[in-house]
């Protein structure tokens, strides 16, 4: 019930900023025609707040958030926003199979012979398939 | 509106060699990755549809809609054999199906649910191909006003009937058509909310969006569920009893009603925007056990509650392409993701496409015909196999699925900038998830986003800025009006009805708790 009434009270806060700071800063404002640049995104953050204070106020619907689960997902995230800033700079061949390895560990796998298909082989493969196979570039 | 030669060259395009390897290919990929636990059709369609790019448009529709069609029976296979469906889809195939197993039963509860798929999406591809055509005529007598008032009713139907919430659900829609604003604005042609990065100009790329959303965010919330557990699977015998390991033609016949049921029940529910494949395999596997005269045999290995969820299931696959090839409206996650997969090819899907691209549209419909066909073939022939799969790791499967999501993306948007965006949208997706908002009204709503804005604009040119004038355009006016009543029904009435009843019949048990002590 309280996540339900944050969620609603969050929503409110987004269509706040987006109506006072966000639209005006960065949409051309027009004053002609019936519809404007700012018309619909205008409308849009009304209807958060609105929608927003229905909800803090009468919440509904069901929420399924797991404290361990959001941590361990927010570390996957953050291996994989790493992993991506490494590609970036060391190219996809040096970095996913160090990515995959990492994910694969950190999950519990322990048998050699995955973890070697996950390291070695699915990132050649993919290599294989988008460079030569579809010449396409990766990073 | 399309011309009988149209008809055949599509059909013919779709007979042609490099098409069928591409059905049989995508049909043996969605097998394959719906079979393994806890991926389905959607996570298969997802990665593949980034590497269809470097495709013709038709082959590349035959093989991601081979995908579907096989990934929709590949996860009948987990269910049946370790009573872990990989999506909703096949939940309901494993209250029979996985009792079956138990009884030494295996082959046939799988092939029983081969059949009924193959039954069911033939039977909804030729609802499809016969109605979509008609109704893309209608579609097209429409002007600006009927169109905006059409997506308004759209939404209204989607928000009422996805989700517990309609707060909930209109909030995913107004945060999708705020994110479709990004970009250049349709009417003055001047750049809106891009912050800097000249990539938005052209809006963010909805393949990335829709993965980012749809796959990757599936991908962390499994890869932080992984257990060390090792999932106990059955056993296929090498020698069985013949009986035990088909489904014979009499055993098929006899559910032939179970399937059609399932199959219209699939179809008529597919075919409305919001209803999902689970609702329909739930309400066909109920509606049979209703039907029967052993129901007390349900649960327990009856085979026809595997013919009735799978017919359902698979039935609303094709059905759900007719609001999006008569009206361009998606009505489910997997409509969703095949817009993504029209757009990387330049085509807008929508009745227009009947007059623009018949060739392309009955290809498309032959090629269903054939994955149908496929489906059934190879799955016949790779039953065992797929059957050995399942026990592949969730560690390398999702490693894997996430990897092959950034590669996928990177390749289709043309750099990093698609692959930053396809992960901020799968961190929206999971906390929307857990907090009880669909994403899939979410994706809906950022695809039609600039469609709206564009007939809202032509509506208040057409009605001069007065919105009374709306009188004046009364099929525009009902559907607004029945917008406003799906709305009430659907978001608060329905549901407070509900309650009382669950409330009413709660107290009738107590009290008959309280005689009986």
């Amino acid at each position: 019930m309280l996540l339900n009434r944050l969620s609603g009270a969050f929503f409110v806060s987004l269509g706040l900023l987006l109506y006072f700071a966000v639209i005006p800063a960065h949409t051309e404002i027009v004053d002609y025609g019936w519809m404007r640049p700012q018309s619909i995104p205008n409308a849009c953050a009304i209807l958060l707040v609105i929608l927003g204070v229905v909800q803090a106020v009468f919440p509904t619907g069901a929420v399924s958030v797991n404290l361990p689960e959001l941590f361990r997902t927010s570390l996957f995230v953050a291996i994989t926003i790493s992993a991506l800033w490494a590609m970036a700079n060391f190219g996809f061949l040096m970095v996913v199979p160090l990515f995959v390895g990492v994910i694969m560990l950190i999950v519990g796998e322990r048998r050699v012979g995955w973890l070697v298909g996950g390291v070695i082989i699915l990132p050649v493969v993919i290599w294989l398939t988008v460079v030569p196979l579809l010449e396409r570039t990766l990073p | 509106m399309v011309e009988l030669p149209t008809v055949l060259d599509g059909l013919g395009d779709a007979l042609s060699l490099t098409n069928l390897m591409f059905v049989i290919a995508g049909v043996a990929v969605g097998q394959f990755i719906g079979a393994l636990p806890g991926t389905g059709p959607v996570m298969a369609m997802a990665v593949a549809i980034p590497f269809t790019f470097v495709l013709d448009p038709l082959p590349a529709i035959a093989f991601l809609v081979g995908v579907n069609k096989g990934g929709l029976f590949g996860g009948a296979i987990p269910a049946i054999l370790i009573n872990t469906p990989g999506t909703p889809d096949a939940a309901a195939t494993a209250l029979d199906g996985h009792p079956l197993a138990k009884k030494g039963k295996p082959v046939k509860a799988m092939k029983m649910a081969l059949f009924s798929s193959v039954t069911g999406d033939t039977f909804s591809d030729i609802v499809l191909i016969t109605l979509s055509a008609p109704l893309a005529i209608v579609a097209l007598q429409m002007g600006p006003v009927e169109i905006f008032a059409l997506m308004i009713f759209a939404f209204s139907i989607i928000a009422g009937l996805i989700g517990d919430s309609i707060t909930k659900a209109l909030i995913a829609v107004v945060l999708g058509l705020f994110f479709a604003m990004i970009g250049l604005d349709p009417e003055h042609g001047t750049p809106r909310l891009y912050f800097g990065y000249f990539e938005l100009f052209d809006g963010l790329p909805l393949t990335a969006v829709a993965i980012g959303m749809l796959a990757v965010a599936e991908i962390f919330r499994r890869l932080a569920k992984i257990g060390k557990s090792v999932l106990s699977t059955i056993d296929i015998p090498d020698t069985q009893a013949p009986e035990d390991r088909r489904v014979s033609r009499a055993e098929y016949w006899s559910c032939r009603y179970v399937m059609l049921r399932g199959a219209v029940i699939g179809t008529v529910l597919g075919a409305i925007p919001g209803i999902g494949s689970t609702a329909a395999a739930f309400m066909s596997y109920a509606s049979t056990k209703q039907a029967s005269k052993e129901p007390e045999s349900f649960g327990k290995g009856n085979i026809q509650g595997v013919a009735a969820t799978e017919s359902a299931n698979s039935a609303v696959m094709g059905a759900n392409l007719i609001p999006l090839l008569a009206i361009g409206i998606p009505g489910s996650i997997t409509a969703a993701l095949l817009i993504s997969a029209f757009k990387i090819h330049g085509i807008q899907p929508g009745p227009l496409l009947f007059e623009q691209q018949g060739r392309l549209i009955y290809g498309l419909f032959g090629a269903m015909m054939m994955a149908n066909l496929m489906n059934l073939l190879i799955g016949q022939a790779s039953l065992r196999l797929w059957a050995k799969i399942i026990s592949a790791p969730e560690s390398l499967v999702f490693s894997a699925a996430l990897v092959l999501c950034i590669t996928g993306v990177y390749a289709s948007t043309g750099g990093m900038f698609g692959v930053a965006v396809m992960l901020a949208f799968a961190i929206l997706g999971y906390l929307m998830t857990r907090f009880g908002y669909s994403v899939v009204i979410f994706i809906i709503a950022f695809f039609l986003g600039n469609k709206l804005e564009l007939s809202l604009s032509q509506t208040l040119v057409i009605l001069d800025g007065d919105p009374m004038a709306i009188i004046n355009f009364p099929v525009a006016l009902a559907l607004l009006l029945l917008s406003l009543f799906s709305i009430c029904w659907l978001g608060y009435l329905a549901p407070r009805k509900a309650r009382r009843r669950n409330a009413a019949s709660d107290n009738k048990l107590n009290d008959e708790g309280k005689s009986v002590n």
